[in-house]
Formats: structure tokens, C-alpha cells, sequence
């Protein structure tokens, strides 16, 4: 470290020292030049850049620059003062113009609008990067993120980041006021690489155990520069002296050089060409590296754009392709689709929804939807007007909405539209998308069907009201048959009364006794009279059923006495026929609950039948229970029953043998009479029959009847 | 059997035709053709027992059993229904008006004064049950 130089240095000592130090340098100088009276004081910036300009160990400035301008100024006559700092400082005070000239300063344009030059440059260096031995680093790729020292506000700070900018290396520059510390900086592994000039390079790197790489940049022209105004004088005289110095191949210049260089420089300026070829040469590299570099780079971008360009070409296709397909569909959708904004305002109508509704999309887009496609009021009156604010404030109650519309020809139409309503982040409506389909014929036809529907329902009313009427005439009418039913009965019955009483008293022989033939007689009045009696008993039954207007009498009682009751009243005439009864009733028969009169009005004439039709073996009768009904059969030997006369057994006035051989008695009404009477108590009635052997009749009831009375 | 019997019924021949069996089975009959009469000779001369049509002119067989009830010393004498009705209900009907017995027309000539002394001797044991 060279003591006592050190300006930018903090610490006590050293303020106090710079404080006498400006003095003793004058004194200094003063004391070892010839006395001018008028002589020139030129103030010299002094700065550590060895060897080209530096303090030596004895505190003198020295180095290439200061042997040149000492040698000027002895022959113009200037004496010399020198401030020392660090090159920064050095450009501060040149722009301040505290100092007259800074040694060793590359021409740039920048500084040239600052400072003032000569014309004949006294160096010409380039930078070079300086590395650990070892390294690695040998091209400027290798640089990428590595961390690099430069001179501060130096022409290489400028130079090598620009530099490492179009390489896109990212490394990390740190900027140091002065060299003697760059290399220390790298040596201590403080930093990666190190940038000097080259006379620095050649001079320091191998002390601190570093060594050049082959990464040259920036040549330069280096000057003493001046500060901008009033020292052309000054130059001038450098310039005059310069190019006769470096003319002279024994000139103070080439002392200088071969005494603070390193290098062995060969006589009669080998040096400049060597230099010269050295920079172009460098250069040259340089820029074909470069070149290569971005050609490479600009081959692989280029390369990778088009791919990129490619895709992105198919990718538009494909997306023009789609949305062509999708704008297709929209368009051509056989419905309406809208789009509209908060307030109302149509942004769009394809063109389905323009031809409906006979807007062009010049006319429609732009517009509210309220008084062009949308009526103020339905024809019935319903106010439209704050519908839409209505979708928006409701959007799932008006998903799905039915409304009337109008054309542009003011006719009106219904349409069935569908809403959906769409948010941005914060919940605000961006926009509104209906989808409508014309439902104007569906409505008319709803209408008709509502109307004719309406008109059925009055002339279901009114023919129900006439069916009531008729009903009602009926149910008078049937009043009025019951009411003739009755009388008839009566009336038919009291001259009948007297008829069957009477006869009764004279076959008793209570007037006095008649003779064989009156009783014959009687007998056959008294005879007729009861099949009269039968008869119109029979017709009232029929005619009572058929007119429902028998209504049954359901009590329990109990079968058995009935059946019993039965047989005893037909005994007389199977005594008197000479046929067998046979009884087979059950032990369990015993308590039914259905209609005793009809159940005994069945059972009678089914016995008085199978007596009737036997003229010799037996009747039968069988009763049993079979899950929960009773089943009586009354069984003869008679005459039977044809096959082809089963059918119309149970119709009313059928008689077997109708007509030509009419030998039986009866009304033909019986079993007709039977069948009813049997279905209404909920049972059935079924015949089996042979003709010529007999026929069986079995009825089948419920035990117990479900209406009990 | 004896005692005397009112027949009110409205048909000569039927009334004739009673009478001459009853007489016969050897009660004392007499008759009235309507229902007021009837009543009037029932109040007259308390017969045995009542025989009564019901399809009467001006007053019907069931108005005459339930004015008959009303008259107190009438209400024990029994009323039977003999009657051409033969619809269903008529009998219950004829019974809830206060008829003891119901005997249906046309009458069986063969059993009918048997039938009237059956209902009477049944009226007499009800009388004997309700004297104890």
C-alpha cells in the first residue's frame, strides 16, 4: 500500500496529512525546477494507474504520462503542480476546471463534450480481463453470472456492460474507485475476474497470482485531457512536442516506455504495429466472435420464431376454422339469439333473430331492447317495460321466460326465452344472453284449445244440467211406477181376495154342502185363482227389479228352519206324485245373514220346479257350506233340460216346452226371478241338466251378506 | 173364541167374505167402511179386537191404528193389519203404527179365523203378563 497518497481515505492521520501535503509538493517542485519569473503553472491530476501514471515509492509522481508532460513543460516552461486523488476525483476536478490536465484519458464522444483533447494520442491500450490462474475463464461466455470488477465511471465500465448486455451473460459488475485494489478484490476471491488496461495488466496481475485471459475488448486512444475551456494553448504545445517525441526513436517517449513496460518494446515503433495489428486484430476477433455468436443466436431465435410462427399459424387456423363453425352456428340457429347489456342496449342479434324480427344488424345493434323487439305493454296489459330490469335483479326466476314480442312490422309474436345473465369478478353484470324460440302458433293453438275446452265445459254443463233434469224426471217417473206398482198390487189383489175367500168358504161347505160337480168346479176356480195370484206376484217381482225397486231386507236367521219350511209346504204335492225326497243338509248349516224372504222365495221355487217337472224317482235336496257361502242344490229326475235351452233359461218368460205343449203351470218368470233375486244377494245360480234323466240347480250365497238392513 | 170384532174395510165383498168366516168361527162382527167410522164405532162399542184395511179413502189404515192409539181406552184393543200391501216395508210400517198383527190379502180362507184366534190368545197372555 503506498502511504500518504491515499485522499479518499477516512481516519484521522490521513486528513491532517493532506492538510501540509499540497504544500510540501509545491515546495517540493518549486525546489527542483529553474526559476521562471513568468513561467505557467499547470496543475496535473495524479492517479494510481501504473505505469502509466502513478506515485512512486518516494512520493514523486511518476510513470509513461508524467515523463512526457515534465518533458514538455520543461521545454515550454510550466511548472508543474500535481494533485493527487483517484481517478474519479482526477474527472470531477477537470470538469471543475480546479485542474489544467488528467493524464491518460481514452477519447470518447461523451468526453469530448466535456473535456478538451489533443490531437496526437500518446497511447493507445485496450482492456483485458484478468482472472485466477486456473480459472476456467477463458472466452467472454465465460463470464456469464460471474462477479467482474471494473474502474468506476470508467470507459471499460461503459465498454463491458454494454458488452455483456447483448451476450445476455448477467454478470455482476463492481465498480472500484481504483486498480490497486482489483486485483486484490479477485486474489481474495471477492470477485471473479478483474478489468485493467493492459499496462496495468502487464505491470500488477502476476503479484497477485492472476493471469490475462484471451478476452480483449475496447481499444482506446489515450490522451491527457483538459478541461473544456481555455486550455487549447496547453494542448497545442502537447501536440507539437508529441508527434516530434514520437518521431524520435530516442525521445524522453521511448525511454519512458521501454523503462515502465514490462515488455521488451522493440525500437522504431514494432510497438504500434504489434499494437495496432494486436487491437485490430482483437477487434476483428472480437466482432467475429461476436458475429458468429449472434448469428448463432439469431439462426436458433429466427429458427424457433418460425416454429413458433408455424403453430401459431395452424393454431389460427384451427381457431378461425372453429370460430367460423361457431359464428355459423349462432347465425344460423333456427332462434333468436341476443345479447344485451345491463341497461338494455342490444350488442348483438344473429341473423335468425334479425330476419324474425326484421331488423338489419345496423338497425337493431345499438338499441334498447324495450320498444324495438320488446312492446312497452302486452296486448293485455301487462307492462313489459321493467322486465329487463327484472331478469337482471332475478336472473334464475327469469331463466326461463315467456313473453310478447314485436316485429318491426308491428306484428306481434310470443316468444319463449331463455336468460342467462353473466357476472365479472366483483358480481357486476357484464351482459345478458337470451336464446328465444317463436312460440306465437303454440299460443294461438293453446288459446283455441283454452277456448274450446271452455265451450266443452258449457255444454258439459248444460247437458249436464239437462241429464240432471231428466234425472230428476226419471227418478218422478220412477215414483210414479212405484206408485202404480202398488196400486196395482192392491187393486189386483182385493177382487182376487175375495175370489180365492170365497171359493175357500163354499169348497168348506159353509153356506151348505155342494155336490161333486160344484166342488169340481170350485176346486178349478180356486186353482186358477192362486196361478193368477202367482202371476201377478211374479210380475210385480220382475217388474220391481227391473225398475230397482226391490230393495232387500237382510236379517240373520236361520237356513235350516227355511229349508225345512220349504219342503214342508211343496210335501203335499210329492206325496201326491208319488215321488221320493231326499234331504241332505249339512250339520253346519245353520245361521245366514242375507234377504229370509227371497232366500226362501229361491229355494221354494226351485223346489216347486223340480216337482213340477218329475213325474216319478225323487227330488233332492243337498246344502253345505263351502268358504263362507252356502250351496244348495235341488236335484230331480225329471224331464230335463235340451242342451240348446240352457242359454235362455234365466230370461224372463221362458218357459220350457213353450207353446205347443204347454202342460205345466207357471208364468215363465221363476227362475228369471231366481237369477236376480240369487246376484243381488251376491251369489250365482247354475244349472246342470240332461235331457230325458234330470236336472240339478245349485245356488251358491254368501253366509253373510255385506248390507244388513 | 168369541167376543165382537170391527172390520174397517172399504170393499163389500172382502168385508162380506170376513165376516161371513168370523161369524162363522163364531164372533160377533161389525163393520165400517172408512177409517173415521171405524174409529167412532171402536169408541162406541170397544170390540175385541180390530180388523184393518189399510187402503182406505180419506183416512189410510195407518193414520186410523195411530189415532187409535191415541184414544186410551182404545190403546189395549189389538188392531190387525189384513192387507193387499205387499211391498216391502209395509208390514214394519203397519206395525210401528201400532197394529199387533198382520194378516196379508188375499187371506188363505182355509186358515184365516185360525190366524185371528192365534193373535188373540197371544194379545190375552201378553194381558195375563202384564195383570201378574
Amino acid at each position: 500500500m503506498m502511504t500518504g497518497i491515499k485522499v479518499s481515505g477516512r481516519g484521522w492521520t490521513e486528513w491532517r496529512f493532506l492538510r501540509w501535503f499540497p504544500a510540501l509538493l509545491i515546495w517540493l517542485v518549486l525546489g527542483s525546477l529553474p526559476a521562471h519569473a513568468q513561467s505557467r503553472i499547470v496543475t496535473v491530476g495524479v492517479y494510481e494507474n501504473a505505469p502509466k501514471v502513478f506515485m512512486d515509492a518516494s512520493g514523486e509522481p511518476a510513470g509513461i504520462f508524467i515523463d512526457i508532460i515534465k518533458y514538455i513543460a520543461k521545454q515550454e516552461g510550466w511548472r508543474l503542480q500535481y494533485v493527487t486523488g483517484t481517478w474519479s476525483q482526477g474527472l470531477d476536478r477537470l470538469e471543475k476546471g480546479e485542474i489544467d490536465l488528467m493524464p491518460d484519458v481514452a477519447y470518447t464522444a461523451e468526453r469530448d463534450r466535456i473535456f478538451a483533447f489533443h490531437r496526437t494520442q500518446v497511447l493507445s491500450s485496450w482492456f483485458q480481463v484478468y482472472a485466477r490462474q486456473g480459472s476456467g475463464i477463458k472466452s467472454i461466455m465465460d463470464l456469464a453470472g460471474k462477479r467482474i470488477v471494473v474502474l468506476e465511471r470508467s470507459v471499460q465500465e461503459e465498454a463491458f456492460s454494454q458488452m455483456t448486455n447483448e451476450f445476455g451473460l448477467n454478470s455482476k459488475l463492481i465498480p472500484l474507485p481504483d486498480y490497486k485494489d482489483s486485483f486484490k478484490y479477485v486474489a481474495d476471491g471477492k470477485a471473479d475476474a478483474a478489468i485493467t488496461n493492459r499496462f496495468y495488466g502487464l505491470m500488477h496481475a502476476r503479484k497477485f497470482g492472476l493471469e490475462d485471459t484471451a478476452i480483449i475488448f475496447a481499444p482506446s486512444n489515450l490522451f491527457f485531457a483538459a478541461p473544456a475551456q481555455g486550455r487549447q494553448p496547453l494542448l497545442n504545445a502537447i501536440d507539437t512536442h508529441l508527434s516530434r517525441l514520437t518521431r524520435d526513436s530516442d525521445s524522453i517517449y521511448y525511454q519512458s516506455l521501454n523503462r515502465w513496460t514490462a515488455e521488451k518494446v522493440p525500437y522504431i515503433l514494432p510497438a504500434w504495429v504489434m499494437m495496432a495489428g494486436l487491437i485490430v486484430g482483437g477487434g476483428l476477433l472480437l466482432s467475429l466472435a461476436v458475429s458468429i455468436l449472434l448469428k448463432r443466436q439469431v439462426t436458433a431465435r429466427t429458427r424457433a420464431l418460425s416454429e413458433q410462427n408455424e403453430k401459431m399459424i395452424v393454431m389460427n387456423r384451427t381457431l378461425s376454422e372453429e370460430e367460423r363453425k361457431y359464428r355459423e352456428l349462432l347465425e344460423h340457429a333456427n332462434s333468436i339469439i341476443l345479447h344485451w347489456t345491463r341497461d338494455g342496449q342490444i350488442t348483438f342479434m344473429n341473423e335468425f333473430g334479425q330476419r324474425f324480427f326484421g331488423y338489419s344488424e345496423a338497425d337493431i345493434v345499438g338499441r334498447h331492447v324495450v320498444g324495438t323487439i320488446v312492446p312497452e305493454t302486452e296486448r293485455d296489459g301487462r307492462d313489459l317495460r321493467p322486465l329487463m330490469d327484472r331478469i337482471c335483479a332475478d336472473p334464475e326466476a327469469f331463466e326461463q321466460n315467456v313473453n310478447e314480442n314485436i316485429r318491426c312490422n308491428g306484428e306481434r309474436v310470443w316468444i319463449a326465452w331463455t336468460n342467462k345473465v353473466y357476472f365479472d369478478d366483483q358480481g357486476g353484470i357484464t351482459g345478458i344472453l337470451s336464446i328465444g324460440s317463436d312460440i306465437t302458433e303454440r299460443k294461438r293453438v293453446e288459446e283455441e284449445l283454452r277456448l274450446l275446452n271452455r265451450e266443452l265445459e258449457q255444454r258439459v254443463f248444460r247437458r249436464t244440467a239437462a241429464l240432471a233434469e231428466a234425472l230428476e224426471k226419471a227418478q218422478a217417473a220412477d215414483q210414479v211406477k212405484s206408485a202404480f206398482l202398488a196400486t196395482m198390487s192392491h187393486e189386483l189383489r182385493t177382487p182376487l181376495n175375495s175370489i180365492i175367500g170365497f171359493t175357500g168358504i163354499l169348497l168348506q161347505g159353509l153356506p151348505g154342502p155342494l155336490n161333486e160337480e160344484q166342488q169340481k168346479q170350485m176346486r178349478m176356480v180356486q186353482n186358477s185363482s192362486r196361478h193368477l195370484l202367482a202371476l201377478i206376484n211374479d210380475v210385480l217381482d220382475i217388474s220391481k227389479i227391473e225398475a230397482g225397486q226391490l230393495s232387500l231386507s237382510i236379517t240373520t236367521f236361520d237356513l235350516r228352519v227355511s229349508i225345512q219350511k220349504m219342503v214342508e209346504s211343496v210335501s203335499p204335492q210329492i206325496i201326491q206324485k208319488g215321488i221320493e225326497l231326499k234331504l241332505d243338509i249339512a250339520d253346519d248349516v245353520h245361521s245366514a245373514t242375507s234377504d229370509q224372504r227371497r232366500i226362501e222365495q229361491i229355494i221354494l221355487n226351485l223346489l216347486n220346479n223340480a216337482v213340477k217337472f218329475t213325474e216319478s224317482g225323487h227330488v233332492g235336496l243337498l246344502c253345505r257350506r263351502d268358504t263362507g257361502h252356502y250351496v244348495l242344490s235341488v236335484s230331480d229326475t225329471g224331464i230335463g233340460i235340451r242342451a240348446e235351452e240352457i242359454p235362455g233359461l234365466f230370461q224372463p218368460f221362458h218357459q220350457i216346452d213353450t207353446g205347443l205343449a204347454r202342460k205345466h203351470e207357471g208364468t215363465g218368470l221363476g227362475l228369471s226371478i231366481c237369477h236376480k233375486l240369487i246376484v243381488m244377494l251376491g251369489g250365482t245360480i247354475e244349472v246342470k241338466s240332461q235331457w230325458g234323466t234330470g236336472s240339478t240347480f245349485t245356488i251358491r250365497f254368501p253366509i253373510q251378506t255385506g248390507e244388513m238392513s | 173364541m168369541s167376543g165382537q170384532l170391527l172390520i174397517i174395510e172399504d170393499n163389500a165383498a172382502n168385508f162380506y167374505m170376513m165376516r161371513f168366516l168370523l161369524e162363522h168361527g163364531g164372533f160377533t162382527v161389525m163393520g165400517a167402511e172408512t177409517g173415521k167410522k171405524g174409529i167412532d164405532a171402536a169408541l162406541r162399542c170397544r170390540p175385541r179386537a180390530i180388523l184393518l184395511d189399510i187402503q182406505l179413502p180419506e183416512m189410510d189404515g195407518y193414520a186410523v191404528a195411530e189415532e187409535l192409539q191415541r184414544h186410551p181406552e182404545l190403546a189395549r184393543i189389538p188392531i190387525i193389519a189384513v192387507t193387499s200391501y205387499a211391498m216391502v216395508g209395509d208390514r214394519e210400517r203397519i206395525l210401528a203404527a201400532g197394529a199387533t198383527g198382520y194378516i196379508e190379502k188375499p187371506i188363505n180362507p182355509d186358515t184365516f179365523v185360525a190366524e185371528i184366534i192365534q193373535y188373540l190368545s197371544n194379545d190375552r197372555e201378553c194381558d195375563k203378563e202384564k195383570q201378574l
